[in-house]
C-alpha cells in the first residue's frame, strides 16, 4: 500500500491534512515522507493513502519531490532560506561616528582653511615687524 | 463563622500556605468547565482549564493542540474528518 511514490494525506499531528509522498520504506511500520509536510519519518497509521502514485526514486531530494508535486498541481511551500546566515550585529555608535568623520572631507578642509587663514593673519604682522626693524635701522644710519 | 458572602459555595476554597507555615483559607472564583469535542463531546486534551484573564496571557500554542481543528475537535474526530475529506 505504502510503496515509494505513493501520494498520501497526513492524518495526525500539526501536518494533518497536508499532502505528502512516500520516499522510502524504513520498516514494517515507518516510511519516509516529504512534500507539503516536513521531510520526516512517519508512522503508516498516520497516513491516508490516495489513489495516485508519482514516479520518484528512492530518497528523492526535496526539490525533486516539490517539482513532481507541482506537475500534479499540488503546491508546496519552498524551503525558506536560513534566517541566521550572518548575524548582523548592531554597530556601536562611536564606530559609526568615526566612519562618518572619515567620510566627511569638509572638516579637514575647514582645518586647512583655518591654517591658511592663520598664516595670512600671521604674515602681515611679521612683515610689519620687519618693516619696523628696517625703519629703525634706517634711523640709526641717519 | 466565615463572612456572610463566603458562606455559599459559589466560590471555591483554596488552602494557601503562608510564609510563616500557617495554612489559610482563600476564596477564589470557580474554573470554567472543561473543553469538549464539538463532534463527540469527549473532553479535549491540551486545552487548559483557566479563567479568561489567565488564558489571555498564555501563548497561543499553550491554549490548544497545534493541528487542524485543534481545540475544537478531539484527535479521533479530526482523523475521521480528514480521512473522509481525502477520500472524496
Amino acid at each position: 500500500m505504502f510503496e515509494i511514490g505513493r501520494l498520501c494525506v497526513k492524518i495526525a499531528g500539526r501536518d494533518a491534512g497536508k499532502k505528502c509522498v512516500v520516499i522510502d520504506v524504513l520498516d514494517n511500520n515507518f516510511v519516509l515522507v516529504d512534500g507539503q509536510t516536513r521531510r520526516r519519518k512517519c508512522n503508516m497509521r498516520h497516513l491516508e493513502p490516495l489513489d495516485k502514485i508519482i514516479s520518484l526514486t528512492k530518497n528523492a531530494s526535496n526539490d525533486e519531490v516539490i517539482r513532481a508535486l507541482k506537475e500534479e498541481s499540488i503546491g508546496c511551500e519552498e524551503k525558506k532560506e536560513a534566517k541566521h546566515k550572518q548575524s548582523q550585529r548592531p554597530t556601536k555608535k562611536k564606530a559609526v561616528k568615526k566612519k562618518l568623520e572619515e567620510a566627511k572631507p569638509k572638516k579637514v578642509k575647514t582645518k586647512e582653511a583655518k591654517e591658511t587663514k592663520k598664516e595670512n593673519t600671521e604674515n602681515p604682522e611679521k612683515t610689519e615687524t620687519k618693516k619696523k626693524s628696517i625703519n629703525k635701522e634706517h634711523k640709526s644710519v641717519e | 463563622m466565615p463572612a456572610p458572602r463566603y458562606r455559599s459555595r459559589s466560590l471555591r476554597r483554596v488552602f494557601v500556605r503562608t510564609p510563616s507555615g500557617k495554612s489559610v483559607l482563600h476564596y477564589r472564583k470557580r474554573k470554567p468547565s472543561k473543553a469538549q469535542c464539538g463532534n463527540c463531546g469527549a473532553l479535549l486534551k491540551g486545552v487548559p482549564r483557566e479563567r479568561p484573564f489567565k488564558m489571555q496571557n498564555m501563548p497561543k500554542t499553550h491554549k490548544r493542540p497545534e493541528r487542524p481543528y485543534g481545540g475544537v475537535l478531539c484527535s479521533k474526530c479530526t482523523r475521521i474528518k480528514i480521512k473522509a475529506m481525502a477520500r472524496q
